[in-house]
């Protein structure tokens, strides 16, 4: 009865998401037409357009990656139902309000809506709270559901054995699955920048409220602004890397992957280094100290190495002169990889100091964000609705 | 327990959206509206009956573009004189037009000629004194609103600078008396030169990443810094206690 229900809500994620996704590439075509002035449109449009685009992208394939670790996370322990449905009551709404926004009251500032943008009014009056409330409505059903996820690892994995610690000893006693061990590590990350939107929001309704006579740190919003967009982007991959280490080898038909002490060491630095890889986002700052910028290269690439190098390697050897079974499933993961990889290696070259200096505010950056989004994350959730549509697959959880 | 935690996230969040609605942005945003739109191309008559379009000036040369009225009996002989005396000093790499115009469609070109004598600056090729027919046109361009007070026979209106860059973008604009570093500013800004800026600590300013000190030029860390590291703090406590809440059940 339970998984029956567990089914029927997560197929109803992914039809959400399969139709807000085509509606978006409509949108995303719209922009690149625009752009190549093949057609002609206000600047109010292409932002408006832009910024819809930008967030529901995000909280789109955010949503995907957590319903699908929520669907797997059942195998190992009972999640809550009703926080699962609080959630895409939330996101539902949350979309609702951010579209009205956007397309009845015009506000345009881009989804990373950059301080003081939202509270410069050059739309209707009730778009800014309508914006940044969509952010709290949306972020509220998300943390409910992350907390709930979490709550329900840690009644049966000591948060030691959740994060794996174990093997850092030799011949450790218990296993912690992998998925799991990067599921909590990823849902950590997410409630932090969760944590930060909440923060971020009721500084900018602090100064909205309080008529002129309080206003915010600029620097301090913007850290904030890209503490929370720039993670919450990333642990939306990292949701997908969980799900590749469940299915990938049970879907070739290869024994389960293992956690060793390499892969418990991989993510629990990437822990750190995701919270801390967004001060990349500042560089042109210059009222940032050189400290952060320092720290926002050495953790962008260090984020990227651990992650993606036990990853990478992962796969490979998995395909390696093995004979697996080849399914559109483990294609869109494999083919997800590699298009994470590329997008990836982008995302280094522009986390370099001396070419960020170049490439930033350039196309380099949704480039490259699109490459390992478009041609990463968003196969790792395809596949996983193959597998999950898939009878042949079926029978679990 | 659980159940209880999330109906008051979402009573809460309803309660702040609804909240939301009923607030009007009072923010004072003066000096950036109208940033990076292009000036109205207004025709002009400077010194000697020259007839000229605005962007004619400032194809040539950026323009400071200082909004006045001769008859004025309060800020507008005040700012000139200022603006004056500070450009006295080479403040900025830049080059630039001062163009004084009248905002008052009474004002005639000898009022304006005479205004320059007063100044000193009829013989200063950077400052052109100047009136206008287009005047409406120009003022919604630059988000100028001077307001006819009949009782004081005066205009009630801001002392406005308003720089211009060689495109014929406004880049930059200055209420008010205004410092030579606000001006070197300007001018650097309507010649595209990058000017780092920061808004300085005030009082209303209660979380900034660091306190400035004018006296020592030194940053000290502030409390806005501990902010940025609050919802990392929060979340690590979050998955403590939610790990030491549960830990009965835990096998
Ligand atoms: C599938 C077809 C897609 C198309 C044609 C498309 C197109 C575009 C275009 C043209 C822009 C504006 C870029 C600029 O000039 O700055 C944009 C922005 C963006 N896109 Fe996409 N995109 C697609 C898929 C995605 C996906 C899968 C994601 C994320 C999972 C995504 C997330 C974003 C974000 C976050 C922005 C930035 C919005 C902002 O700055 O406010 N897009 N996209």
């Amino acid at each position: 009865m339970e998984s029956i229900k567990l089914r029927k809500i997560t197929s109803l994620w992914i039809l959400i998401v399969l139709v807000l996704f085509i509606v978006n590439i409509v949108l995303g075509i719209l922009m690149r037409l625009n752009q190549g002035e093949i057609i002609h449109q206000s600047p109010i449009t292409f932002y408006a357009n832009m910024t819809t685009h930008g967030l529901t992208q995000i909280g789109i394939w955010f949503v995907a990656g957590m319903a699908a670790v929520n669907y797997l996370l059942q195998r190992y322990v009972k999640t809550s139902y009703s926080a699962n449905v609080v959630a895409m009551v939330l996101t539902v709404i949350g979309i609702l309000m951010l579209w009205a926004s956007t397309y009845i009251g015009k506000f345009h500032a881009g989804w990373t809506f950059l301080y003081p943008l939202p509270l410069k009014i050059m739309w209707a009056k009730w778009a800014t709270p309508m914006f940044l409330g969509s952010i709290l409505v949306m972020g509220v059903g998300w943390l409910t559901w992350s907390v709930s996820m979490m709550t329900q690892l840690l009644k049966k994995y000591p948060l030691t054995r959740a994060l794996a610690w174990q093997h850092f000893k030799k011949n450790p006693s218990t296993q912690t699955p992998p998925f799991i061990l990067i599921s909590m590590i990823t849902l950590i990350g997410i409630i932090a920048c969760l944590l930060g939107a909440v923060l971020l929001l009721a500084m900018y309704s602090a100064e909205y409220f309080s008529n002129g006579t309080f206003v915010n740190d600029a620097l301090l919003m913007k850290n904030l602004t890209f503490f929370f967009g720039h993670t919450i982007a990333n642990e939306m991959l990292y949701l997908g890397l969980a799900v590749i280490y469940e299915l990938f080898p049970e879907v070739g038909g290869r024994p389960k992957w293992k956690t060793t002490w390499y892969v418990a060491l991989a993510w629990n630095c990437t822990l750190v280094f995701i919270l801390t890889a967004f001060f990349h986002h500042l560089y042109m700052d210059f009222v940032q100290p050189v400290g952060f910028q320092i720290v926002g290269q050495i953790a962008s690439y260090m984020a990227s190495l651990p992650a993606a190098s036990v990853t990478i390697f992962s796969v490979l050897v998995a395909v390696y002169r093995t004979p697996i079974k080849w399914s559109l499933t483990n294609l869109l993961f494999f083919i997800g990889v590699a298009g994470w990889v590329i997008g990836g290696l982008g995302a280094v070259i522009d986390v370099t100091i001396t070419n960020n200096f170049v490439l930033h505010n350039t196309l380099w950056v949704p480039a490259h964000f699109h490459t390992y989004n478009a041609l990463g994350n968003v196969l790792f959730s395809l596949a996983f609705f193959h597998w999950f549509f898939n009878p042949i697959y079926q029978g679990h959880p | 327990m659980f159940k209880r935690i999330i109906l008051s996230f979402i009573a809460g969040s309803f309660f702040y959206c609804t909240a939301a609605f009923g607030q009007v942005n009072q923010a004072n945003w003066k000096e950036d509206a109208n940033i990076y739109e292009k000036v109205c191309d207004a025709s002009i008559t400077i010194n000697k009956g020259v007839n000229l379009t605005l962007s004619q000036l400032y194809n040539e040369k950026p323009v400071l573009l200082a909004l006045i009225f001769t008859r004025c009996s309060g800020i507008c002989n005040p700012f000139l004189l200022q603006l004056k005396e500070n450009l006295q000093f080479k403040i900025s790499a830049g080059e630039f037009t001062v163009l004084v115009l009248s905002f008052d469609p009474r004002d005639t070109r000898e009022d304006m000629e005479l205004l320059s004598e007063r100044l000193g600056l009829e013989n200063n090729e950077q400052w052109l004194f100047a009136t206008t027919g287009d005047i409406e046109k120009l003022n919604q361009s630059v988000g100028f609103n001077p307001v006819w007070d009949s009782t004081r026979s005066q205009y009630d209106h801001d002392a406005l600078l308003v720089g211009i860059n060689k495109d014929g973008y406004i880049t930059k604009k200055l209420i008010g008396l205004r410092n030579r570093q606000d001006l070197a500013q300007m001018i650097n800004s309507v010649n595209n030169i990058f000017s780092p800026s920061y808004r300085l600590p005030n009082k209303n300013l209660l979380f900034s990443c660091f306190n400035y000190n004018p006296e020592t030029g030194k940053n000290t860390p502030g409390l806005g810094l501990l902010f940025l590291a609050l919802p990392a703090i929060v979340a690590l406590l979050l998955v403590f206690g939610i790990s030491y809440s549960v830990r009965q059940k835990q096998i």
